[in-house]
């Protein structure tokens, strides 16, 4: 099992941040879906995840640790706009 | 008088009007953010701008559109901005195309554009957009708002390497928000109520300053890499975030390199038969093509299947779930078969040698990809 990182996780407009310890298997899809059900974010909205200490997406499908996510880290719950 | 014109842009040291005029750039979607990309363009003095919008003008787009006024109001959005930015410039080529880019705009004719500029409201016409970027090898910026916030992505397709897409990031909420528009997978449904999504022309702006600036590769002309800029408008802030590509991702994953494409037409089973070296009409590969058909279509209830012969062959998208009720005895029980995979004998002898009412169909041919470009004759 991956090690466990302490790290920052906060929305895009910075009304709501938590320090979490997470395990580096926890991926992407799954930190977004802790942030929409814990911080009641809009259910209508897609949303992404982006490591803003690296400046890299961490994508859904993909694990903490393979992204890369090392402790301390900013993680940043982006809405994934659509209109035009 | 053209010197005089772009005096200050010749002043920049990492500016070239030449490569500016040189390039040619497609619009899709002539919205609020469509609308300020085609001024950034023609202030440039870009070469030339194709603007692609099946849509009307409404009273409601006048906040957000530079190029819009209520005398426009029922008029085609595209050609509404093309009338107005050619006064900008009359040097820019502008082209106005009514129509959905889906069914106006072919693989060939992408293919001669420097870069594509998303400016719709939806995903499938996003991913639509990518999809159709990727094959042609022209880079794609994906620009999109709301109210506060701007995201504009740049997937850099006309590079030797495939970036990540659009899709690598996409989360799964996103495919499943699609699924929801759609009954039986294909067939839109008539109920659903679309959401209307607050925007400004303080978001459409920045995101069309962004977007032009992306599509010219002004200051980054080596730069290979997919990036999103995420712009937070009421704090001024942004991060600029670098997209890797994803080998699961459903847009880009099965390709090593990008499909060759090959010019097909009606000429499409021999086209097809030189590609695989097996005669088309007796092989077992497998054609994905770019739009859903109909395949079968039987009422459930009555076993009525005089509706087959209008439906079955056709593109699900020219259909909506209206179709499901049946003719004969009025329920709505009809079971709508689709597909988007077929081997290529099962096309073959379904269309015999006319191309079937697709854009394109890819191939996978021992680990290299082909495309069929059936809009344009070999």
């Amino acid at each position: 099992m991956a090690e466990e990182v302490r790290l920052m996780v906060r929305t895009a407009d910075q009304t709501r941040k938590a320090e979490l310890t997470l395990g580096g298997a926890s991926t992407g899809g799954e930190i977004i879906q802790a942030a929409v059900d814990n911080w009641a974010l809009p259910a209508d909205t897609d949303y992404t995840l982006v490591n803003t200490t690296t400046g890299r997406a961490v994508a859904p499908g993909e694990s903490l640790a393979k992204s890369g996510v090392k402790p301390g880290d900013v993680l940043e719950v982006q809405p994934v706009l659509v209109a035009g | 008088m053209d010197s005089d014109r772009y005096l200050r842009h010749s002043l920049i040291d990492w500016f070239s009007q030449d490569e500016v005029r040189a390039a040619r750039i497609a619009v899709i979607g002539a919205g609020a953010v469509g609308n300020e990309v085609v001024k950034n363009l023609a202030l440039l003095g870009v070469g030339a701008v194709d603007v692609h919008d099946f849509d009307r003008v409404e009273i409601h787009n006048l906040t957000r559109s530079i190029f819009l006024r209520e005398s426009d109001i029922g008029a085609s959005k595209a050609e509404a901005v093309v009338a107005r930015a050619r006064a900008v410039d009359p040097r820019v080529e502008l082209n106005a195309i009514d129509g959905d880019f889906w069914r106006t705009l072919r693989l060939s004719s992408l293919a001669r554009s420097s870069a594509a500029v998303c400016c719709v409201d939806n995903f499938e016409a996003r991913l639509r957009l990518n999809q159709m970027c990727l094959v042609a090898g022209v880079d794609v910026v994906n620009t999109a708002i709301d109210s506060r916030f701007v995201t504009v992505e740049t997937f850099p397709f006309a590079g030797d390497a495939i970036p990540a897409c659009f899709e690598c990031h996409l989360p799964h909420s996103a495919y499943q928000r699609i699924a929801e528009r759609y009954s039986c997978g294909w067939l839109r449904k008539t109920a659903y109520a679309e959401r209307k999504i607050p925007t400004t022309t303080i978001t459409a702006s920045i995101a069309g300053a962004l977007a032009a600036s992306a599509a010219l590769r002004l200051g980054n002309a080596r730069d290979h890499t997919a990036r999103r800029i995420f712009f937070d408008t009421l704090r001024g802030v942004s991060t600029v975030t670098t997209l890797d590509r994803q080998s699961e991702c459903a847009g880009c994953g099965t390709f090593a390199r990008r499909p060759r494409v090959i010019a097909a037409g009606n000429d499409w089973v021999r086209r097809l038969s030189e590609a695989t070296g097996i005669d088309a009409a007796s092989s077992d590969s497998v054609l994905r093509l770019s739009d859903a058909l109909i395949t079968d279509y039987e009422c459930a209830s009555c076993g009525d299947t005089s509706g087959a012969a209008s439906h079955v062959g056709r593109r699900a998208a020219d259909f909506d779930d209206r179709i499901t009720l049946c003719a004969a005895c009025g329920m709505k029980a009809v079971r709508v078969g689709i597909r988007e995979e077929f081997t290529a004998e099962a096309l073959v002898a379904r269309f015999d040698r006319v191309p079937p009412p697709v854009k394109y169909a890819l191939a996978d041919v021992g680990g290299a990809w082909i495309c069929l470009d059936f809009e344009e004759e070999g």
